[in-house]
This record gives C-alpha cells, structure tokens and sequence, in this order.
C-alpha cells in the first residue's frame, strides 16, 4: 500500500446524484462519491454493479441520464473545479484525467512504437501542416517508451500487438505515457500473465506515490486487498459500502452474498 | 515550338491521368488512413471549378493576368476548402453510410446548382472565357505547358501524401481510421481532425478542379458527373487505398489504358466515341473494381505496412 498520509496534492473526483439506466434499467444511482481521497481506491462488487459504467461516466464515453461529475484539480477545497459531465470525452486526457479499458481495444494498423508514441505526441505536432514533426516527437517520447518496453519484455515493439494480453498491456502503457493525473484502471490484469501483472502493480504504485490518484476496478481480489488504500463496494448501481481493505474483508457475510465465498 | 508530333489527345489523355491521380491521392487520405468513403470528390473539384470560372469571368476586376488568374483560382481552393469544413462537419459523426449519402448528395446538389444557376454559370449551356494566364505560341504549347505545370502541383500532392505517412498527423488519421473512440480517451480530437483533413483535401481537390476547368475553357456541368469520383474511387482501391502510390498506380492502369492506349492507339471506330466508348469506360472500371475486391481485397500494392515504415524510419 502507498503512504495515504502523503503531502501531495492529490486531484479529487466528486460524482453527485449520477444517474444512467438503460432501456430504463438504473445502472449506476449515486447520491454522492467523491474519488482521489487516498492514493489508491478500488471499486469492487458483481458482474452488473455498474463499476464499468461509472467508468465510463467519468470519462463521459457514456453519458449521464443526470447528475455532475466534476474534477477538482487540486483537491476539494482548492477551487477550479472541472465539471467533466460537460466535457467531450476527448478533453478528459488534457485535464489528465485517463483510464484504460476492459474490454481489449486497439489500432489495428498501428505498430506498437506508432501506438505508443501517439499517445505520447502533443496536439500541436499531430496538424496537418506538421509533416516534419516526427523526428521531434520520437526525440522527446523514445527514452520513455523505450523504458516501458524494456521494462514489460516487449521485444519486438516495430510490429503489431498480436497477444490479447500484448493489447491489454499496451492499453495501459498509453494510459501512463499520457502522463494522467487521475488514473481509472479497469480491470488492468485481466489477461495479463502472472510476472506482468506483477510489473503493472508496481509500475501504479509507482505513479500513486508521484502524486496521481488511482481508481482500480478489479476482479482479482488479491490485487485490492494488497494494493489498495481503500475500497468502494458496489452492487446494483450504488456504493454500498466504504472502508480500508481491511474493514471491507470483515464484512465477509456481504461480500460473500455478492462474489460468492472464498473472496475474502 | 513545333510539335506537330505531339497527338492533342495523347496531352488531354495525360492531363486526365495526372489530375484523377491527385484527386486519388487526396482520397487516399480519406479512405486510406482515416477510413472516410467521401463518395462527392466532383463535388469538392466542382466548387473549385466554378467558384474560379464564375470569379474570372464574371467578376471586373482592377489587375488583370497573371493575378487575376492567380487570385481566382486561390479563391476556388479556398471556397472548395470551405465547403469541405461545411461537409465534414455534417458528415463527421456519420457512420459509414451516413458519410456515402451525405458527400453523394453534395456531389449532386453542386452539379444540380451548376445546372440552374444560369446567370451566374450559363446553366446547361456552360460558361466560356476561361484562358491560360500565359500565352507561348499555339494552343498545344499551351496546353502542354499547363499540362506540366499541373503534374507539378500533383507532385507536390504526392510529396504531402509521402510525407503524412511519416508524421505524427499521418499516425493520427491512421488511429482515427483505426478506432475512433479509443483515439478520443487518448485526449485526441478526433472530430475536428476529420473536420481539417476535409478542409485540406477538399481544398486540394478544388484547386485540381479549377485547373481541369482551365485546360477545359468552357464549363459544363457535365464536367461534373459521377464518373469523375468513381475513376479516383476505382484507382484508389484497385492500386490499394492504404498505400503512397496507390492512386497514381490504379491511375494508370485504368485511367492510363483507357483514355490513353484505347483512345489512342487501339482501332476503334470513330462513331464509338461520343456514345459506347464512355460507357464502355464505365463498364471496364467497374469491372476492375469488382475483380480487384475479389482477389486483392487491399489492391495491387496492398496493404499499409506501418512495421516496415517505422522500422525504416526508426530502426528495429
């Protein structure tokens, strides 16, 4: 677990009264959450709870039936808030607000260096005038991204991604050259083998302590117990219940009615 | 100059080759890398065509050539660039189809407004008065000269196209192409992308028009038709949508055998032309199209290699 008495100025995303049904089924109903109170929280709870969903909301790929979702850039009280219900869901990554996917997603006519070094490349060198950029936008992205495909084994990165989980990797490689503020990870291990998994969690730690706030949806409960600074519950579209891992593990009886025994 | 040897047809044949080649290559980069089936390239080449025809002879002018010449058909290319804005942003968001009824039904409300614009255009009748902005002895010479002045601009076309390949902007139409929504979380602006790539090509496809209207001098709304799109549709795909030298590849072996080595060079009796020889034309390039998607799905040169390009531009 990270330091959750940390000094750094953490962004803090605050969900009131977000509302999403579909074909008038509530997925998602919260009165009130606020993300980005400790380094690293996970949000657990069924297949259905509408993790995913309120994801998604956050980034705006799915838009809300009602209610605000708002960035607070410097923490609750520091004023400047984002409201990013308001926002396309391109501009989240320009507030570095960013999360990977649970489901695999990826250019299919990208190798893996072009998909890297697209998220790496500002706007201003991606215009249509800019034809003379990409020695540049190489020059300032290759030592990072080389870093990354060192450190995750990624030996032949001028090909495609063929692997379900060479995808799902470099899902989450994007993410992290993006440089996020507030990073939503869904379901990152997924498909990953055991060392990358391994890798992933410290590479998350590793931002978490350099000042970006965390949210984790996971289904391998061991990763939140062990990662986690806290935990939101959910189950049929609201957070039921808050705590440490910890204290979430002592609700065994609840936890155990929605994953079914032996999570805890 | 004398150049009784040179056939009049044999440059009109080629003119045709170079000018359908840029249009494809601007389509390239619609359908190639960001996967837009623009479906009314005429109409952006038409905007071109007759905003500089309309504003070169109806307009009065206080300089005459070469600026007149030079400001008209800047402000044709503007106008095409606009109207490329003014589509983008209706079609942007458009599935697939949506995009193929929206750019066909500008394609045809531009020949429809060529048509019954009479006094700004002549209407069916076509308008006359445009020129050369230079004059060095003999329509031939003339023409040839406009001839290589317009392979000059396509290789320019030729030159952008190569060049977006290898920059960022090209790994973005490429992303965009590839998926969309996945391109927007990575804090890309995917629609106003789509929208400058049509400001850009439709602009590129007005200044062709314009010059294809000059080396006309009378503008037909029949200039316009629907087989214009479809050679640079067929090119495309048929030399391979995704790659550099798709287009001018797909050019040549249809544009280029048609109006070249059967126009020319076959023995084809001379009341074929008016009437079956167009259509045959028709016939014979839908016919590639069909057998090259059989085939050779990607086109001759198939598809894009982005792994051999970045190797080639930075290493293994």
């Amino acid at each position: 677990m990270t330091d959750p008495t940390a000094t750094l100025t953490r962004p803090v995303i605050v969900v009131q009264n977000a509302v999403k049904s579909f074909s008038g089924r509530v997925v998602v109903d919260i009165a009130e959450l606020t993300l980005g109170d400790v380094p690293i929280e996970g949000l657990i709870g069924p297949n259905g709870a509408g993790k995913t969903t309120l994801m998604r909301m956050v980034m705006h790929s799915t838009g809300l039936d009602r209610g605000t979702i708002t960035l607070w850039p410097h923490g609750a009280v520091a004023g400047g808030g984002v409201v990013l219900s308001n926002l396309p869901s391109h501009r989240m990554a320009g507030h570095g607000v960013v999360k990977s996917n649970q489901v695999i997603m990826d250019f299919d006519k990208l190798t893996i260096w072009d998909s890297l070094l697209l998220a790496a490349a500002a706007s201003k060198s991606e215009r249509p005038h800019r034809i003379f950029d990409e020695p540049r936008v190489f020059a300032e992205a290759s030592d990072e991204v080389a870093r990354y495909l060192d450190e995750f084994g990624i030996r032949e990165p001028s090909t495609y991604a063929k692997s379900a989980g060479e995808k799902k990797l470099l899902d989450i490689l994007r993410c992290l050259l993006l440089k996020p503020k507030f990073l939503l990870l869904d379901e990152p291990t997924a498909g990953l083998p055991e060392e990358l998994t391994a890798k992933v969690i410290d590479e998350v730690r590793t931002v978490a302590s350099q000042g970006t706030a965390v949210v984790i949806v996971e289904h391998n409960l061991d990763v939140i117990w062990n990662l986690c600074d806290e935990v939101h519950f959910m189950a049929e579209g609201k957070v039921i219940m808050k705590g440490t891992p910890a204290e979430i593990r002592a609700h065994r009886t609840v936890v155990e009615k929605y994953l079914g025994e032996g999570h805890v | 100059m004398n150049l009784d040897w040179l056939d009049a047809f044999l440059i009109y044949g080629f003119f045709t080759i170079v000018v359908v080649s840029g249009l494809g290559l601007l389509l390239h980069l619609q359908l190639g890398l960001a996967r837009i089936a623009n479906f009314g390239v005429v109409g952006f080449f038409g905007i071109g065509m007759y905003s500089f025809g309309v504003l070169y002879v109806k307009v009065d002018w206080p300089f005459g050539d070469p600026w007149q010449f030079l400001v008209c058909i800047a402000a044709g290319t503007l106008a095409a660039g606009l109207s490329g804005v003014v589509v983008g942003w209706l079609v942007g968001d458009l599935n697939e189809d949506g995009v193929l009824v929206g750019t066909l039904g500008f394609a045809t409300a531009v020949f429809i407004l060529a048509t019954t614009e009479k006094e700004l255009t002549g209407g069916a009748q076509g308008m006359g008065g445009l020129q050369f902005p230079y004059d060095v002895g003999g329509v031939k010479a003339n023409e040839l000269l406009w001839l290589v002045i317009t392979a000059a601009v396509v290789g320019g076309i030729v030159f952008y196209v190569w060049r977006v390949h290898r920059s960022p902007y090209g790994r973005l139409l490429v992303a965009v192409g590839s998926n969309e929504p996945l391109a927007r979380s990575l804090g890309k602006p995917t629609f106003r992308t789509k929208l400058w790539l049509f400001a850009v090509t439709s602009a590129g496809m007005g200044l062709l028009g314009a010059m294809y209207g000059v080396m006309e001098r009378f503008l037909r709304p029949t200039n316009l038709g629907v087989d214009i799109t479809l050679a640079a549709m067929v090119a495309l795909v048929l030399g391979g949508s995704a790659r550099v030298w798709g287009a001018v590849v797909g050019v040549v072996l249809t544009v280029g055998f048609f109006d070249i080595i059967v126009q020319n060079y076959l023995p084809v009796p001379v009341e074929w032309y008016s009437q079956a020889l167009p259509v045959m034309r028709e016939a014979l390039f839908g016919a590639a199209l069909i057998l090259v998607l059989m085939f050779r799905p990607f086109g001759i040169l198939g598809d894009m290699r982005r792994d051999k390009l970045m190797r080639s531009l930075h290493g293994d």
